[in-house]
């Protein structure tokens, strides 16, 4: 299963915090964006960040493996 | 002892905080500090309230590397970063950043440099509650 995570102006247009899609062998970070993306587009695009596991990638090519934790985040905007 | 990087709901206290640096070492010649607090103004509008929210896990990892790099970036001799994640009013505290070094313009730098680094690379985020609503701050440079 792969988690994906939502926080602050995406979680508001996604209208949810979490979603969960079923892990598949070659899974990449495209295919999660873009099944996202197909269901939310208005809120993929104020994605300015991807993080895999809590670390930015930039990569959407990037190979996801079974538990992986991917969060959409809109810019920062602490302190 | 407080951790010195920390997201928490409280309020913090400069002076614990300052209080931890200095009893950290002798050699300290300096210490800057950096305060963020709500502004009761903002794009034109009045603003009641600011709610914060993090990817907390994400969050306090990338805080704990940035004052690691700050430390050896300028040579620091120690660094705290406390940020609160809660709703805040006007006036009231949101994050706070020390830097100690022996000297006086390592300390000034590197808390310029943790601040502007938290601002960009830190999975936080603002929404300010105004009477006309409540909108999601977008960044400032």
């Amino acid at each position: 299963m792969i988690k994906v995570l939502f926080f602050g102006p995406v979680a508001d247009r996604v209208q949810t915090r979490e979603m969960q899609f079923e892990y598949a062998p070659g899974m990449t970070l495209h295919d999660i964006t873009a099944k996202v993306g197909m269901q939310h587009p208005g809120a993929l695009s104020i994605v300015s960040f991807i993080a895999v596991n809590q670390n930015q990638v930039h990569d959407k090519q990037t190979a996801l493996h079974d538990n992986d934790e991917i969060a959409l985040m809109a810019k920062f905007s602490g302190g | 002892m407080s951790e010195p990087v920390r997201i928490q709901e409280a309020d913090f206290s400069q002076d614990e905080e300052i209080n931890a640096l200095k009893a950290s070492s002798q050699r300290i010649g300096g210490i800057a500090t950096f305060l963020g607090c709500a502004r009761d103004f903002s794009e034109g509008r009045d603003v009641h309230e600011i709610s914060f929210e993090a990817y907390g896990s994400m969050a306090l990892a990338e805080m704990k590397k940035l004052r690691a790099e700050a430390i050896a970036k300028f040579s620091l001799l120690d660094a705290r970063i406390v940020h609160r994640v809660t709703t805040v009013r006007a006036g009231d505290n949101i994050v706070f950043i020390a830097a100690a070094a022996e000297h006086r313009a390592a300390a000034f730098e590197g808390c310029r440099w943790m601040i502007d680094e938290l601002k960009q690379r830190v999975p936080i985020w603002k929404k300010e509650i105004t009477p006309q609503g409540e909108a999601w701050v977008t960044p400032h440079p």
